[in-house]
């Protein structure tokens, strides 16, 4: 076992403890801290795999601006942040369904040919197939950020001459 | 060298995870989280195939290309949760809207 | 082939471009009115059908076409591909983006957030034109993308009905989650072919067929939130109820067609490419998919009491029809399925709207109030009738031609296939009694509509709007001008001339549906040798 390899398990083994924790918490601010672990954990993961690029863009992004929104959310609806979750009973059909899935998807993973010609790109690569072979997804990104731009503005500014919302909330 | 099944294994892991938590999760923001480890598992499969993938240099680097199309992507769509959370909090009071987001089948 | 497209091919994705964004210019340049908004989308988004059918060669417009028809049969153009049957279902996105936003010109003129209306109608459209053209995984799903982002807002941009606000929540963690799960889906294919080109893909099996099939399930999956197959169909009925009956009329006839579309594209080839015992897994999930879909409608269908409940179940088991044309997978049940997509945008977009009309005349929301429609507004009634016939299938009208055609091809193809027709028959027929209740109600009873009590609002508004006979038992025998007249007053004339024009094209189309049979059977030939 050669130290990359035990390195890379041992991020999987965190980004899953996390992402479990992160489902498991009882107060929803702690969930908000594990997720932000594991966008970590996973940017730190495509360093290793030689993404350094994604790395550095999921550090910025996910671990950056995605959980600030989140809190913000859990923030907005929540008059005091540390608030227990109802803690909903988990029955035994969803824990067996997703365990078959993580059993097929592991199982499908030992039968893929282990692959040896990895290769570290530099981002002129990189650049240079998101701007001219697939300029087209850059293309559809903008148009989904000008639909979610308007739709957000529109759903999040103020209205004129509207009611406030009542206190304590409408029965 | 890192053997390759090690990480589809461990995206495998981890899309069950969110699979579990979308499946058994009821509050608005943990179905949320769920959905951002499923998208992350989709974003950690596209670099790794791109890591591993054989032939030339400009074709191996789309996964990585779709990676950060994606990131870009999900950034957008929580931006969006985000608003419509805003626009029913305006409607509703803080407290009924926390109601309201434990989502029933 | 891979000359570059002339920029001019692209003249319906740029005039709808140019509906959404003008309307966000003409907000910033002061404008208020409802009208101006809606007209101006409508005649842009005409403006694009029209150039789609001048594409597709429709007699009479040969000399409007920008489209080299060199490229229907070239095969892919780097991510985009432009097929015969790609531009027929550009047009029928199309005709329901302007079935919606004409009638749309009847709601309330005092709105909030009416340029956003059609703003965000107008790229959700466009969103759905670029699904027709995609020939590689990433744009496809993107382009599902742009559609889904606009219609999570759209459900609830009245912001002011709490209803509507939350089905928008839920519409949007559904969407997040199909999208997720067709990336990750996705993300397999990508490692099993090392590239995200359907052309490709389409072309043979990769040397890891397992890896494939997983993620054409996964996909499968992802995709079924979007067209609200059966497992995955959570929510959505509560989706279609919260939102306003516009939108949900555009949720049903647009964006549902869309996810349809996409199954074609990425599942028409498989059936080739997993041939023989590899590939029942698959043929398995998507027969039982389209089978639990159909009957899991239908059955929940007939146990509704509200109208837009009904007609949202109704169109979930429509949904399973479509899949089956695509689970059989032959050239004619992929036009069978073509032919219903298209008859499904008039049927179901004209029930919404004439819900939306039903609600703007006062009558609740229950299937009961419709007690004596037939009489108060008898060609509101008469299309409602033709509308709910033609969903039903009753040979004549338009739906029963696309149903005919999807189980005899599912015939044809013999083996489990019949049984799979069998089933789809049987869910037909089942079908027939909750709309048949319907139109019961609507003409066998005697008496004047009894307003429930939860339109209490809604009756008062219309009585102030007009004054036409809600509450006075209207006289029986032939309706005249002036209660015509009133009728179009109270249901709102551009949406009345909508629901109008969809009930006549669906009845036409059902008597002379020739030349549309042959169109659609060609492009779906074309379409499914090319396998993408």
């Amino acid at each position: 076992m050669t130290p990359e390899t035990l390195l890379m398990a041992v991020l999987l083994g965190i980004a899953v403890v996390t992402a479990l924790l992160a489902l498991l918490a009882r107060e929803v601010v702690h969930t908000i801290i594990w997720i932000g672990g594991f966008f970590v954990t996973l940017s730190a993961i495509y360093f290793v795999l030689y993404a350094a690029f994604l790395g550095v863009l999921q550090l910025a992004v996910y671990a950056g601006a995605v959980t600030i929104l989140l809190l913000f959310a859990v923030m907005v609806i929540k008059k005091r942040i540390f608030v227990r979750e109802a803690g909903a009973g988990v029955g035994p059909v969803p824990i067996l369904l997703a365990l078959a899935l993580g059993a097929v998807l592991v199982a499908l993973a030992a039968g893929v040919p282990g692959g040896t010609a990895y290769s570290a790109y530099d981002v002129t690569a990189l650049s240079a197939n998101l701007f001219t072979r697939n300029g087209a997804w850059l293309l559809l990104l903008g148009l989904v950020m000008l639909s979610a731009l308007a739709g957000s503005i529109h759903l999040a500014r103020e209205m004129r001459g509207a009611p406030s919302p009542p206190r304590g909330g409408v029965p | 060298m890192i053997p390759f099944d090690d990480i589809l294994a461990g995206s495998g892991i981890l899309f069950a995870v969110g699979t579990f938590g979308v499946l058994t999760r009821r509050n608005f923001i943990l179905l949320l989280i769920s959905v951002e480890i499923i998208m992350n598992t989709a974003i950690l499969n596209f670099i790794a195939f791109s890591a591993y993938a054989p032939g030339p240099s400009i074709l191996g680097v789309t996964g990585q290309a779709v990676a950060v199309v994606l990131v870009g992507l999900a950034a957008t769509e929580v931006a969006v949760g985000l608003a419509i959370v805003l626009a029913l909090n305006r409607v509703r009071g803080s407290v009924d809207v926390a109601k309201a987001m434990d989502l029933k089948l | 082939m891979t000359a570059p497209v002339p920029p001019l091919a692209y003249l319906p994705e740029i005039l709808t471009l140019v509906a959404a964004l003008g309307v966000f210019l003409l907000d910033t340049l002061g404008v208020r009115r409802r009208a101006a908004f809606g007209a101006w989308t409508t005649v842009f988004l005409a403006a694009a059908f029209v150039s789609v059918l001048a594409d597709l060669g429709v007699p009479g417009l040969g000399g409007l076409a920008t489209l080299p028809s060199s490229y229907l049969t070239a095969g892919a153009v780097g991510p985009v591909v432009f097929t015969a049957l790609g531009l027929v279902f550009q047009a029928i996105f199309l005709s329901a983006g302007i079935l919606v936003a004409f009638a749309s010109l009847s709601d309330p003129d005092d709105e909030v957030g009416i340029p956003m209306f059609y703003g965000l109608l107008g790229l959700a459209t466009l969103g759905t034109l670029l699904v027709a053209l995609s020939a590689d995984l990433v744009f496809l799903l993107l382009s599902v993308e742009v559609t889904g982002i606009s219609t999570y807002v759209l459900v609830g941009y009245t912001r002011r009905d709490p209803r509507a606000l939350e089905a928008s929540m839920k519409f949007y963690i559904i969407g997040a989650l199909s999208t997720a799960t067709s990336f990750f889906g996705a993300s397999l294919l990508y490692g099993a072919y090392h590239t995200t080109s359907l052309a490709t893909i389409a072309q043979g099996l990769p040397p890891d067929a397992s890896l494939a099939l997983v993620g054409f399930g996964i996909l499968a999956v992802g995709l079924g939130f979007k067209v609200t197959a059966v497992p995955f169909h959570m929510w959505a009925v509560d989706v279609y109820d919260g939102a306003p009956s516009t939108v949900s009329a555009f949720l049903a006839a647009g964006s549902k067609k869309m996810g349809i579309f996409a199954y074609f594209v990425v599942f028409v080839a498989v059936t080739r490419l997993f041939a023989g015992p590899q590939g029942w897994p698959l043929y398995i999930a998507l027969g039982g998919l389209a089978v639990t879909t159909m009957t899991v409608g239908n059955i929940l269908a007939l146990q509704q009491k509200t109208l837009k409940r009904m007609l949202a179940y109704s169109s979930i088991s429509q949904a399973g029809y479509m899949l089956l044309g695509i689970a059989v997978d032959t050239p004619s049940t992929l036009s069978g399925a073509t032919l219903l997509v298209a008859a499904h945008v008039l049927m179901k977009g004209g029930a919404f709207l004439v819900v939306a009309a039903l609600a703007q005349i006062g009558l609740g929301a229950r299937i009961d109030d419709l007690r004596g429609l037939g009489y108060s507004h008898p060609i509101l009634a008469g299309s409602f009738s033709v509308l709910l016939l033609s969903l039903a299938g009753i040979p004549g009208t338009f739906g029963f031609m696309g149903k005919f055609y999807i189980f005899a091809g599912a015939i044809e193809a013999g083996g489990l296939f019949i049984l799979l027709a069998v089933v789809g028959l049987l869910n037909s027929a089942l079908s027939v009694f909750y709309y048949a209740r319907i139109l019961k109600i609507v003409y066998m009873s005697d008496e004047a509509p009894a307003p429930s009590q939860e339109s209490g609002a809604a009756l008062h508004r219309s009585l102030t709007h007009s004054s036409q006979g809600v509450a006075s038992p209207p006289p029986r025998g032939i309706p005249g001008l002036g209660r015509i007249a009133a009728e179009i007053r109270a249901a709102g004339a551009a949406r009345w001339i909508a629901i109008v024009a969809a009930a006549v094209l669906t009845v036409a189309l059902g008597i002379y549906p020739t030349p549309l049979v042959h169109a659609f059977n060609a492009a779906a030939t074309q379409f499914w040798s090319l396998g993408y």
